[in-house]
C-alpha cells in the first residue's frame, strides 16, 4: 500500500507541477463565473439558473474528461517514454500496483477537482436569486421548478403488438398489403401507429391516463406536456380543458373524499408546458386519473409524443439531487481513467490519446451511435451484430447518465439510477478495462520501445 | 559456488515488425558473477550490454534462456528489494527535487519513515547534493542528476548493485568518488555489475570482466591476470646517480634484454584532483565572499562530499571488523590476492583523505606536496563530521546493515 501511494502521490504531484491541471483549472475558474452573470435563458431567473446549470455543469464535466484522459494517458506513457519507469518497476512495486498508484493519483485528482468545481457551480446557482433580486413570483417559480427534484411518471407504453398482428392477417385476407414491405415491417408500421392513436385526442374528444404511487413531498404537483398537432390552429395554439383527480369522481363525476381539479387553458404547440395543481387532489391511494380535452374549436387532433406528457412531484431536494449530479460524473471520469491506463499500456501518447477521444465522442453519443448503426445493420448483417456493436455496446451510455437531464428541468435523479451507473460504468465495464491493463502491462516488455 | 549474478544461454533477438530476425543483441551468453565481486561488462556501443542488464532486471524478456539474479527472478519484488540499480542515463521526475527523489524511491521499497529520513540525508551529504537538495531535479547538470541516481540505487542498502555507465556526465572528481565508493562497497561484502565502457573505471576498480562483442563474450577473468605483461618488467625508483643507471645498464645488458629509462608520468586524474583542491583551499582562506559566488559553492561542496563519502562508508567497515574479516577471507580463498593491488592503487590516485583510513603511506607523498598543514587541519575538520554522522543515526543503520548481512551468511 505504501508503493502503490508512493505512486499516487507522484502522479498527482506530476500532473499538478507539470501545468497540465493548472490550464483547465484556470479556465473552469475564468468561464464559471462568468457563465453565472452571461447567462439568460428566457429571462425569467428559472431559465437562467436553468442555462447555468446546464452549460456549467456540462462545460465541467467535458473539460475534466479530457483532462482525465489526457492526464492518465500521460502520466503512464510519459514514464515509458522518459524511461523514470526503468527505476520504479525495479524496485519491489508489482506493475499491476504501479498501474493501481497511477489510477488511484488520478482519479483522487478528479475528485478534488470535481469538489471544488461543484461546489463553486452549486454556489452560484443558489446565490444566483439573490444577485438578480427577483420578484417573489418569480422567486416561488424558481423554488418549485428548478430548485427540487421531482420524481416523473410518464404515460405507460402499451403493446399493440396482438392487436398489429390481427390487423396484418385481416389485410393479408383482403390482400390490401402493402408492395416492397416485409411481413415484419408491416407489423412494425402497424403497431407504430396504433401507439400514435392511443396518445392522440380527437376534436371535441378527450384521453384519458392513470397514475399510480404519486406521493409528492410539497404542496403542488406538476402535469408536463408538448401538443403535436395534425394541421396548424391559426394561433399555434390549442384550447383545451384538463380535469385531474381521483379516478372514481374523474370518471362518474360524484363528489369523493378529495377535490377535482378543472380548468381551461390555452397553450402554444411544440413546446413544454406545466400546470401546477394542489397536491389536495391526490387521493390516498396514490392513484390519480388525468384527463385532456380537445375544444372542437381546435379543429385539429392533438397528438401528445412518447415523451410529451410527464405527472411531476417533489420527491427530494435540489441539493441532494446535485450531490447524486455530481457523483454521475465522477464514474464518467472514473471509467475515462481506466481506458486512459489501459490505452497507454500498449500505445503511445499521441495515438492513445486518438483512440480514448474517439471512444469518449462515441459514448458520448452512444445512443445516436447504436441507432445509426442498428439501422444500417440491416444491410450489413452478422459481420456487424458480432463485431462493431459489441464494441459499441461495451461502451458506457454518457449521454444516458448525463446529468444535466435531470437537472436542469428539476428531475429527480434517484440512488438507484446513480447505483445502475456506477455498477455498469465502474464496477464492471471500468474493472474489465482494470484488469486488460494489468494483463497487458505485466507481460509487455517494458524496454522495448512502442511506435 | 553461489553466484549473485547466472545467465545460461541468455539470447535477445529483436525482431522488425513481421517478426523477422533483425538484430542478435545477446547471443548465448553464460555469465557468472560471484557473490562479492567487481564485475565488469566491457564493450563497445551496441555490444549488448544494457540488453544483458534489462534482460537481468525483467525489463526485456530472452528470446531463449534464462537469468537469475540473487538466485531468483529479475521481476521478482522480494529480489528487487535487494537490488540497486542506475541506468545509462539518470532518468528522474524533473518537477521533484532530490529529497523529494529519494523519498519517493524509500517509499517504493516501503522502508519506515525514519529510517527513510535518515537515509536520505545521509546519502545526500554522500553525494553531495545537500546544499541544493530542494531544486528541483529538472535543474540539475548531467552530473548532479547522475549522483542522485546513484542515491536512489543504493537507498535500500542492496546486496548487488547494477551500474550502468555511472561515471558519464560526471566531473573527474565525481568520476574518483564513484570509484572510490565502489571499491568501499565492495570491501563490504556488496557484489557490482559494473557495465561501461571507460576502461579506465573498470580497470581501477574491477575484480574481473568480461568484453561483449556482437552479444557474445569475447574474454574473460581477472584484470591482473588479463592486463599484467608477464614477459616484461618494470622497476621504479627514487632518483638515481647516473652511475648507479650505468651499473644497471650492464646488468641487463648481461642477461641479453632490451629496456628503457623514462621519469614515470602522472596520471592526468590525479594530477586534476590535485589542482582543484589547492584552488578549492586557496579561495577558502581569501574571503567568505567568494565563497557565495556559484564556482566556489560548487567546489566546496565536492570537499565535502569526499570527506562524507569516505566516513560514511570506511567507518563500518572499521567497527565491524570481525565480521568483515570473516566475508572477505572467504572471497579471497576464491580469488587470489586482488584487494592488495586495488587498495594500492586507490592509494596512489585517491592522494589524502579517502584512503587515509585504509593506508597510511601513500597519502602523506601526496599531500605534503600540496601543503601539509592545511591537510592535517582538514582532516580534523573531516574527523568532525565523521563524529556527528556516527554518533547519532549512523549506529541505528549499521544494526540493520549488521542484520542485513547475518542473512546472507
Amino acid at each position: 500500500m505504501n508503493s502503490i501511494w508512493a505512486v499516487a502521490k507522484n502522479t498527482i504531484k506530476q500532473a499538478l507541477r507539470m501545468k497540465i491541471a493548472v490550464v483547465f483549472i484556470i479556465l473552469l475558474l475564468a468561464l464559471l463565473p462568468v457563465l453565472g452573470v452571461s447567462t439568460t435563458g428566457d429571462e425569467t431567473i428559472k431559465g437562467r439558473l436553468q442555462t447555468f446549470i446546464s452549460y456549467g455543469l456540462s462545460l465541467t464535466s467535458f473539460l475534466l474528461c479530457l483532462l482525465t484522459i489526457a492526464i492518465s494517458i500521460y502520466t503512464v506513457t510519459n514514464d515509458i517514454k522518459e524511461k523514470q519507469i526503468f527505476t520504479i518497476i525495479t524496485k519491489p512495486i508489482r506493475r499491476f500496483e504501479f498501474l493501481t498508484g497511477k489510477l488511484l493519483g488520478v482519479i483522487l485528482l478528479d475528485m478534488l477537482l470535481l469538489v471544488i468545481f461543484s461546489i463553486i457551480i452549486y454556489s452560484i446557482a443558489v446565490y444566483m436569486p439573490k444577485f438578480y433580486q427577483v420578484n417573489s413570483v418569480e422567486l416561488a417559480q424558481a423554488k418549485t421548478e428548478f430548485f427540487t427534484a421531482r420524481a416523473a411518471l410518464v404515460i405507460p407504453q402499451q403493446d399493440f403488438t396482438e392487436q398489429a398482428r390481427e390487423r396484418f392477417n385481416k389485410l393479408k385476407a383482403e390482400d390490401a398489403l402493402p408492395e416492397n414491405m416485409s411481413p415484419a415491417e408491416v407489423i412494425r408500421e402497424i403497431n407504430n401507429q396504433m401507439q400514435v392513436l392511443s396518445r392522440a385526442a380527437d376534436i371535441g374528444d378527450g384521453i384519458e391516463w392513470e397514475f399510480e404511487n404519486v406521493k409528492p413531498l410539497a404542496d403542488s404537483i406538476f402535469i408536463r406536456f408538448k401538443y403535436e398537432v395534425l394541421q396548424e390552429t391559426p394561433d399555434s395554439r390549442i384550447y383545451s380543458r384538463w380535469v385531474v383527480g381521483d379516478p372514481h369522481s374523474v370518471r362518474t363525476g360524484e363528489p369523493g373524499k378529495t377535490p377535482v381539479f378543472v380548468q381551461d387553458y390555452r397553450h402554444t404547440t411544440e413546446t413544454f408546458h406545466e400546470i401546477e395543481i394542489p397536491s389536495e387532489v391526490i387521493p390516498e391511494s396514490g392513484k390519480l386519473a388525468v384527463v385532456f380535452y380537445n375544444y372542437p374549436s381546435n379543429d385539429t387532433v392533438v397528438m401528445f409524443p412518447k415523451d410529451g406528457m410527464e405527472v411531476l412531484f417533489k420527491a427530494d431536494n435540489f441539493t441532494m439531487n446535485f450531490i447524486r449530479s455530481v457523483i454521475l460524473i465522477l464514474s464518467r471520469l472514473v471509467f475515462l481513467t481506466c481506458l486512459g491506463i489501459l490505452t497507454s499500456t500498449f500505445l503511445s501518447f499521441p495515438v492513445a490519446i486518438l483512440l480514448c477521444l474517439v471512444l469518449f465522442v462515441t459514448a458520448s453519443f452512444s445512443g445516436f451511435v447504436l441507432e445509426s448503426f442498428d439501422f444500417l445493420s440491416r444491410n450489413v448483417g452478422i459481420l456487424y451484430t458480432y463485431t462493431l456493436k459489441w464494441i459499441v455496446q461495451i461502451l458506457p451510455e454518457f449521454d444516458k447518465y448525463n446529468p444535466t437531464k435531470f437537472l436542469v428541468p428539476a428531475r429527480l435523479l434517484s440512488w438507484s439510477f446513480v447505483g445502475q451507473c456506477i455498477l455498469f460504468m465502474v464496477c464492471i465495464k471500468s474493472f474489465l478495462l482494470l484488469v486488460l491493463a494489468f494483463l497487458i502491462f505485466t507481460y509487455r516488455e517494458i524496454a522495448k520501445i512502442v511506435v | 559456488m553461489d553466484y549473485a549474478v547466472e545467465t545460461f544461454s541468455l539470447t535477445k533477438i529483436f525482431s522488425d515488425w513481421w517478426g523477422r530476425a533483425k538484430v542478435y543483441a545477446v547471443d548465448d551468453l553464460n555469465l557468472q558473477i560471484r557473490t562479492n565481486e567487481v564485475f565488469g561488462l566491457l564493450g563497445p556501443n551496441g555490444s549488448g550490454k544494457t540488453t544483458t542488464i534489462k534482460m537481468l532486471l525483467g525489463l526485456l524478456h530472452p528470446t531463449k534462456g534464462k537469468c537469475l539474479m540473487l538466485g531468483g527472478d529479475g521481476s521478482d519484488p522480494k529480489i528487487n528489494a535487494r537490488i540497486g540499480f542506475l541506468p545509462e542515463e539518470s532518468y528522474l521526475y524533473r518537477y521533484l527535487n532530490a529529497r523529494e527523489t529519494l523519498d519517493f524511491y524509500g517509499r517504493l521499497f516501503k522502508l519506515p519513515a525514519k529510517v527513510r529520513k535518515m537515509r536520505i540525508e545521509a546519502l545526500l551529504d554522500m553525494v553531495g547534493l545537500k546544499a541544493v537538495a530542494n531544486r528541483s531535479v529538472g535543474t540539475y547538470s548531467k552530473g548532479m542528476a547522475r549522483r542522485i541516481g546513484l542515491a536512489q540505487a543504493l537507498i535500500n542498502d542492496p546486496e548487488l548493485l547494477i551500474l550502468d555507465e555511472p561515471t558519464t556526465g560526471l566531473d573527474p572528481i565525481g568520476t574518483r568518488q564513484i570509484k572510490d565508493l565502489i571499491i568501499k562497497l565492495a570491501q563490504r561484502g556488496k557484489t557490482i555489475l559494473l557495465c561501461s565502457h571507460l576502461l579506465a573505471d573498470v580497470e581501477d576498480v574491477c575484480d574481473r570482466i568480461a568484453i561483449l562483442y556482437g552479444g557474445k563474450i569475447q574474454t574473460q577473468g581477472q584484470v591482473r591476470d588479463l592486463l599484467q605483461q608477464t614477459n616484461k618488467r618494470q622497476i621504479t625508483t627514487d632518483v638515481i646517480s647516473d652511475a648507479t643507471v650505468e651499473k644497471i645498464k650492464k646488468l641487463i645488458h648481461a642477461e641479453n634484454a632490451e629496456f628503457e629509462i623514462t621519469s614515470p608520468m602522472d596520471r592526468l586524474e590525479s594530477f586534476f584532483i590535485r589542482t582543484v583542491e589547492t584552488a578549492q583551499r586557496q579561495a577558502q582562506s581569501t574571503s567568505g565572499a567568494v565563497s557565495t559566488t556559484k564556482i566556489s559553492d560548487f567546489l566546496e561542496k565536492d570537499a565535502k562530499v569526499e570527506s562524507i563519502l569516505d566516513k560514511l562508508v570506511s567507518s563500518p567497515v572499521v567497527e565491524e571488523s570481525p565480521e568483515k574479516v570473516i566475508t572477505t577471507e572467504k572471497v579471497e580463498a576464491g580469488k587470489s590476492d586482488i584487494p592488495e593491488p586495488n587498495k594500492q592503487l586507490l592509494s596512489e590516485l585517491t592522494g589524502s583523505k579517502a584512503t587515509s583510513r585504509i593506508d597510511k603511506t601513500p597519502k602523506e607523498e601526496l599531500t605534503e606536496k600540496v601543503e601539509a598543514g592545511e591537510a592535517n587541519q582538514e582532516e580534523k575538520i573531516n574527523r568532525d563530521i565523521l563524529n556527528r554522522l556516527v554518533s547519532s543515526p549512523e549506529s541505528q543503520e549499521k544494526k540493520e546493515r549488521q542484520a542485513g548481512g547475518d542473512g546472507d551468511e
